[in-house]
């Protein structure tokens, strides 16, 4: 018995060991990645202050002129949702924790809350992951985008922009939000929320905020910050000249704004992927570990059990002569 | 001449006006900048009125300083100059005119046109729309490609 024990035991370590030598080749693969996703993620902040900041300051300078803080531009425009287009960032691979189904539970959690569940949102799925899910339920899906996170092009985030903002302005939806994982830290990445359009003008984003830092300590400093900024746009405002109108200004540069939003929404996704993955294959590898170990001491004792048994056999016999 | 300051801002990162090895940019001094607009050319020099314009497909000249111009292919953005003339330009790519690979143009014009081809059997609006825009910015790059 014991030897057949012994054999069953030494083909499970070799087993885990080879899954172990996977488990740790997908980490370090995923960790050389991360730290070029992060040096990506880092570098297209810059763009994202400085497209809000212009946002913000035509804004706030012209909120004296238009009493609702609002140009009215087509982008804008407040109606009552029933449609629902939803944009939903997952991977194109699995293996990566809760990473995936993460943003589906959250994509699922928010549209049985709202008031118009029972029709189904359509859909832009980015990553596989995404396609997949979304096709299997049978939604509408407008704009399938797989394989291109690692090495993104502006250009597919327009296509995403200006699909949402055709479907928006043709009022086929009524509201267009974003899902994605937002990348906090190595160890921290939260799935969430963003919505497109209508567009959130400052004033709104500061009111939304106000009221969500009561709540969210972590939004408070947003808060103050976008405060901050609109007052000082107030006290001095731009009075810049547009070429040819402020409006004919912004309708360019809205576009642009949420096709950048995506972009940073993906490279910020695929970061936070990255980073799940790097840490699901770590303790992956360390249970790995783990059991490897605890199957060497079975071993091991199954063999001293083996030995006991053979010296036994041999002294009974002997002391049988 | 006086200097001004400029920063180019793409989502893939400062274009120009950021120092080596320095995580902020503050832009770096030019004396002349030269873009079109959707109205039209315009020139700014230092002390500009605060502007905002839209910029299409095009290019940027900037003069730094050595009384030369180095030109840049964009593709559309904004730009702004705020109290004081220091100027930002926000496109969604940039490229030096004399970096530009001609090759890698070439194969983006002709796959712009075949999904145009394509988006036009099958009647689809918005990608016919993506494909002519990819084709302007790959036909702006070929047109101000320079071959030093």
């Amino acid at each position: 018995m014991a030897s057949g024990n012994m054999k069953t035991i030494k083909r499970r370590i070799k087993s885990v060991s080879s899954t172990m030598q996977i488990t740790k080749a997908m980490e370090l693969v995923a960790s050389s990645k991360l730290r070029k996703a992060k040096k990506k993620t880092k570098d297209t902040k810059p763009f994202f202050t400085e497209q809000e900041l212009i946002l913000n300051g035509i804004y706030a300078s012209f909120s004296e002129k238009t009493k609702e803080n609002s140009f009215d531009t087509k982008f804008e425009k407040h109606r009552d949702v029933k449609n629902r287009l939803y944009i939903v960032i997952a991977g194109d691979k699995g293996l990566a924790g809760g990473y995936n189904s993460n943003v589906f539970k959250l994509v699922n959690h928010v549209h049985s809350n709202c008031n118009t569940a029972d029709v189904k949102p359509k859909i832009i799925a980015i990553g596989k992951k995404s396609v997949e899910y979304f096709e299997r339920r049978g939604h509408d899906i407008l704009v399938k985008r797989v394989n291109f996170a690692d090495n993104i092009k502006s250009g597919h985030c327009s296509e995403v922009a200006d699909t949402a903002i055709k479907m928006f302005t043709s009022g086929e939806v009524d509201e267009v939000t974003m899902f994605y994982t937002r990348f906090v830290s190595s160890m921290v990445q939260e799935t969430s929320t963003m919505r497109l359009l209508p567009l959130e003008t400052p004033h709104q984003k500061l009111k939304r905020l106000q009221e969500e830092s009561e709540t969210d300590v972590t939004k408070k400093a947003e808060a103050k910050r976008l405060k901050k900024s609109l007052e000082e746009f107030q006290k001095s405002p731009i009075t810049a000249t547009y070429d040819p109108s402020p409006e004919a200004v912004l309708s360019r540069i809205i576009p642009n704004f949420l096709a950048g939003l995506v972009q940073s929404a993906i490279t910020e996704s695929y970061t936070s992927e990255l980073s799940a993955r790097q840490r699901a294959m770590e303790s992956a590898s360390d249970n790995a570990g783990d059991m490897i170990d605890n199957l060497s001491l079975l071993y091991n004792r199954a063999r001293q059990e083996k030995i006991t048994n053979e010296i036994n056999e041999i002294v009974g016999g002997a002391n049988a002569l | 001449m006086t200097p001004f300051k400029l920063k180019i801002v793409t989502p893939s990162g400062v274009f120009f006006g950021k120092k080596e090895d320095k995580h902020y940019y503050t832009g770096r001094d030019v004396v002349n900048v030269i873009v079109r607009t959707t109205v039209g050319d315009k020139g700014i020099l230092a002390k500009h009125e605060p502007y905002i314009a839209a910029l299409p497909i095009g290019i940027v000249r900037i003069m730094v300083e050595d009384n030369k111009y180095r030109n840049a292919a964009i593709s559309t953005g904004t730009i702004q100059v705020t109290e004081g003339g220091d100027t930002t330009i926000l496109v969604q790519s940039c490229e030096w005119c004399d970096e530009i690979d001609v090759a890698r143009a070439e194969a983006a014009k002709k796959r712009a046109e075949e999904d145009m081809a394509r988006a036009e059997e099958t009647d689809e609006n918005v990608k016919y729309k993506v494909a002519e825009f990819k084709l302007k910015r790959a036909l702006n790059r070929l047109d101000n490609a320079e071959i030093p």
